[in-house]
């Protein structure tokens, strides 16, 4: 099986060397991006498509963060991901709420393929990686 | 002036048929006066035909004395003839006999009726040798003068030698035999001057003059332009020597008769007019007379029905000696009412079927009555019925004056009413009144009523004075007491809800404050229904219950139920952040701790550690943060002292000494040294500590940063105003959540997103508000609302 490559989009610094260490561990990817905010991943986005560089399989996008929260990413990303033809990008929200609402919201977007709750396991990685 | 009996039938005929008389006053007059006109007309047409025929005969003498010459002429002429017959110096002669009458134009000898000397010649050559005899026009003239054997005047007629004219011939014989003619001719227009028909006035009449044709035996006229004759304009007179008839006509022959239709016409219009005036005249005592009966028929009318009246009324009416008090006369009614009988009734005076009560009353009021002082009385008294039944009546006395012949007596005039029923009812009603009144004075409210217009009171219960403290007079005193009492604030929005239910007739409830008499302020819940009248608002009845106490507990109840809310909302939001931010940092834990668990690798085992201590130490954090704002919310039993704003505010500054030094800020601390504020002292130093420290931290590098501090009043509120020239908030994204817990707006490494949170829920906790108002990247303003 071919490996994917994932974004992580989360303000927790320390999630983020977590989550690198579990990517690695799982050996299902073979190229991993982080992002501190939605804004930053955002502009990666729109730059990657720009200059045709290979696009995420995956992105594991957090809720909460400062200057572009992951409701906000998704409006801005929301037309980028419309116009992509030859790739589609899984998005799956990862966020330590365990708020009904948010659960709600994440499986009512078309463009989220899944909600996972904080701690991220291995198995969390290779279900999302299939 | 008295008349005999027979004139005064005869004047009396005149008066009763007015219309009769007057037409025959209209025709005698008329006939009298016409008559006279008509005398008149007779003696002007009589002494106008006089006049005529005087005329008439002055110009026939004229002509007949023409003539007349005329015949010495032709005589003088016929002498000349000599015995051979042939006229001796006819020239001669003719020039004399011409000279000697000088209505003749010329002489002629016609010897056996041929024209053969003529005289003058000039102008008549043309008649020489005309064979009269001959001649169709002149023949029969001509044998008839033969006929007669005397001068005949021929014509008029058109003479051979031009004009008009007329030929008189002598016939002459010699030694009797027919000689011929001796003729003069007179040419007409000589004949009218000589005959003096032009000379006489022609404005009033003209003359006409006319001859029985030989030839066609009519009649021809002569003088054209005369005035044609009808059968009464002229006279007439014959002159034989001619066979003519000379007539004098009348010009104006209707003037007469004009003047008689005129004065025809005056004559009945004067005698119309007067017959019309004594049409009137006559008349007057007709109408005067029927006045007179049409006056006694009422009088004797008024006498039947006031005696009717008297009898047949439904009050009572009695006359009473004015002295004893005696009935003298009573009718039918006040005998029943009384229960007596007119003969019974007769037998007494008021005073005893009067009840003791009343009785002084009709005393004093009769003296009044006697002396002069009033006139009428009435009053409400009770009587004593036969049966010995109190009934009540309305009494009304008057003083009667009788003149009999000099003598006055005066009597009582008494109608009485009974109003035993009315009486009664008026009781019940009375009672039904003070019942209803303490049932309405009963009721824990104020009962009114209302004009719908202009909210004028005619009514207002007793309790007013419990609720309010005004008494219902001094309510009832003014005119807008009601709108004038109630509080400023609901006045307004009051009267117009009222009038807009009141003008859609819309019974209404609603409630206000009003001003009690205290100064308190009574919160009232007005209850009204619209009375209509014809489908209009005529008036409102309500009442007001007093619900102050009830709006306190309903004061109190929202304001518990805002601060339940309020706390709900809290405990929903520390639900969230616990659940959020406790999570995160036990999600970590357990991954990391799966990590160490899992690893053989000694070194990273050591770094999880490392960053499981981190974790750690965040939690504490957190807790210690959750555990302030726990703090903050349930301490119950804060201490607010008075504290010196600009203290404060110095201690916050000195304790961020080193970052403004750092940062290179201007502070501008507008703040009085002596503005005092009740504030918990803790929550002070934080607030201010927190709002100038993130004023400090998002400064703009690109320039000069200043933070300027204010305090200031608005209305009731205190404000400290703390605002920064920085990097500014987008409030349209963040205005929810800039207050919110671990929010932050930056990737700063200190933004904790802690800061606004507490100070948000300190200044809540003092009973203040904090707003915030940005511009990106131009400035950041906090403004602390102090209770």
């Amino acid at each position: 099986m071919r490996k994917k490559s994932i974004w992580v989009i989360d303000d927790d610094s320390i999630f983020k060397i977590i989550i690198q260490k579990l990517i690695a561990r799982s050996d299902k990817f073979d190229n991993v991006n982080l992002f501190s905010n939605g804004e930053e991943a955002s502009l990666a986005l729109k730059k990657g498509i720009k200059n045709k560089e290979e696009l995420p399989d995956i992105i594991l996008l957090d809720i909460e963060m400062p200057i572009m929260n992951g409701w906000e990413f998704m409006n801005e990303i929301n037309v980028l991901l419309s116009e992509m033809v030859d790739k589609t990008i899984k998005i799956f929200i990862s966020s330590s709420s365990i708020t009904f609402e948010d659960k709600l919201k994440a499986d009512a977007h078309p463009n989220i393929s899944g909600y996972l709750t904080k701690p991220i396991t291995l198995e969390d990685l290779d279900k999302i990686a299939l | 002036m008295r008349l005999n009996k027979n004139e005064y039938k005869l004047v009396n005929w005149f008066f009763n048929k007015p219309k009769l008389s007057g037409f025959i006053v209209f025709t005698c007059l008329s006939s009298i006066f016409i008559y006279i006109a008509f005398q008149k007309y007779q003696i002007d047409k009589e002494n106008k035909r006089v006049e005529m025929s005087n005329t008439l005969k002055v110009i026939t003498q004229n002509i007949e004395q023409s003539l007349k010459n005329c015949y010495t002429t032709t005589l003088s002429l016929a002498l000349t003839i000599n015995d051979e017959g042939i006229p001796q110096d006819f020239n001669s002669i003719g020039k004399r006999l011409l000279e000697s009458n000088s209505s003749i134009n010329a002489v002629q000898m016609v010897p056996n009726g041929v024209i053969k000397y003529i005289y003058p010649m000039k102008g008549n050559e043309a008649a020489m040798g005309l064979d009269i005899l001959n001649s169709k026009l002149h023949r029969d003239e001509a044998i008839k003068s033969v006929q007669t054997q005397k001068m005949y005047f021929a014509g008029p007629f058109e003479l051979t030698q031009g004009g008009k004219g007329i030929v008189g011939r002598l016939p002459v014989y010699i030694k009797n035999k027919f000689w011929g003619f001796s003729a003069v001719v007179i040419k007409m227009d000589r004949l009218l001057v000589s005959s003096g028909i032009n000379s006489i006035n022609n404005k009033n009449y003209c003359f006409q003059l006319s001859k029985i044709n030989p030839i066609t035996k009519k009649e021809d006229f002569f003088i054209p332009k005369a005035i044609k004759l009808t059968q009464n304009n002229f006279v007439s007179s014959y002159i034989p020597d001619g066979d003519w008839k000379l007539y004098i006509i009348d010009k104006n022959s209707n003037i007469l008769l004009d003047e008689f239709r005129f004065k025809t016409f005056i004559a009945l219009l004067v005698a119309f007019t007067i017959g019309y005036f004594m049409f009137l005249l006559f008349k007057k005592p007709e109408e005067m007379q029927l006045l007179i009966e049409e006056q006694a028929n009422r009088l004797i009318n008024n006498e039947l029905k006031f005696k009717a009246i008297f009898e047949q009324a439904a009050i009572g009416i009695a006359n009473l000696d004015v002295e004893t008090g005696r009935f003298i006369e009573v009718n039918e009614k006040f005998c029943e009412l009384l229960g007596y009988t007119e003969n019974e009734i007769k037998e007494k005076d008021f005073h005893s079927i009067t009840h003791p009560e009343d009785f002084k009353k009709d005393i004093e009021n009769i003296d009044k009555l006697k002396n002069g002082i009033i006139d009428q009385y009435s009053v409400e008294k009770r009587y004593f019925t036969k049966e010995g039944r109190t009934i009540w009546a309305y009494l009304t006395v008057a003083l009667f004056v009788e003149n009999n012949n000099d003598s006055k007596k005066t009597t009582l005039i008494s109608i009485i009413e009974d109003i035993t029923e009315r009486k009664k009812n008026e009781e019940l009603v009375i009672n039904s009144q003070h019942k209803i009144e303490s049932l309405i004075n009963t009721i824990d409210g104020i009962v009114w009523e209302c004009n719908a217009q202009t909210l004028e009171f005619n009514f207002i219960s007793k309790k007013v004075e419990d609720i309010l403290g005004y008494t219902a007079n001094e309510w009832l005193s003014s005119i807008t007491f009601w709108e004038d009492h109630i509080y400023h604030e609901d006045r307004e929005k009051i009267v117009k809800f009222c009038a807009e239910k009141t003008a859609e007739s819309l019974n209404h409830d609603f409630e206000y404050r009003m001003v009690a008499k205290d100064g308190t302020l009574v919160w009232l819940r007005d209850i009204v229904n619209v009375i209509t009248k014809n489908n209009k608002a005529d008036s409102l009845r309500g009442i007001m219950i007093n619900i102050t106490k009830t709006k306190e507990i309903e004061n109190d109840l929202n304001n518990s139920f805002n601060l339940v809310t309020e706390q709900n909302q809290r405990l929903l939001n520390f639900s969230y952040i616990i659940s959020h931010n406790l999570r995160s940092h036990t999600s970590n834990i357990s991954s990391l701790i799966g990590l160490i668990e899992t690893t053989e690798n000694d070194k990273e085992r050591e770094e999880m550690i490392e960053l499981l201590k981190t974790v750690s130490n965040s939690l504490n954090e957190t807790l210690l943060n959750l555990n302030e704002v726990v703090n903050i919310q349930t301490n119950l039993t804060l201490t607010i002292e008075k504290i010196n704003l600009k203290n404060y505010i110095e201690g916050a500054l000195k304790v961020l000494k080193k970052q403004i030094k750092l940062n290179d800020i201007t502070i501008d601390n507008l703040v009085c040294d002596d503005v005092e504020v009740n504030y918990n002292p803790a929550y002070m130093e934080s607030i201010l500590y927190n709002i100038i420290s993130n004023a400090i931290r998002y400064s703009a590098k690109d320039r000069k940063s200043i933070i300027s501090i204010r305090y200031y009043t608005e209305e009731d509120s205190k404000i400290i105003e703390i605002s920064d020239n920085g990097i500014g908030i987008d409030l349209k994204k963040n205005k929810d959540k800039i207050f919110g817990m671990y929010k932050t707006f930056s990737n700063y490494a200190d933004s904790k997103g802690i800061g606004l949170f507490i100070t948000k829920n300190q200044v809540d906790a003092m009973g203040g508000n904090i707003v915030v108002e940005s511009e990106l990247n131009v400035r950041t303003t906090f403004k602390i609302y102090i209770k």
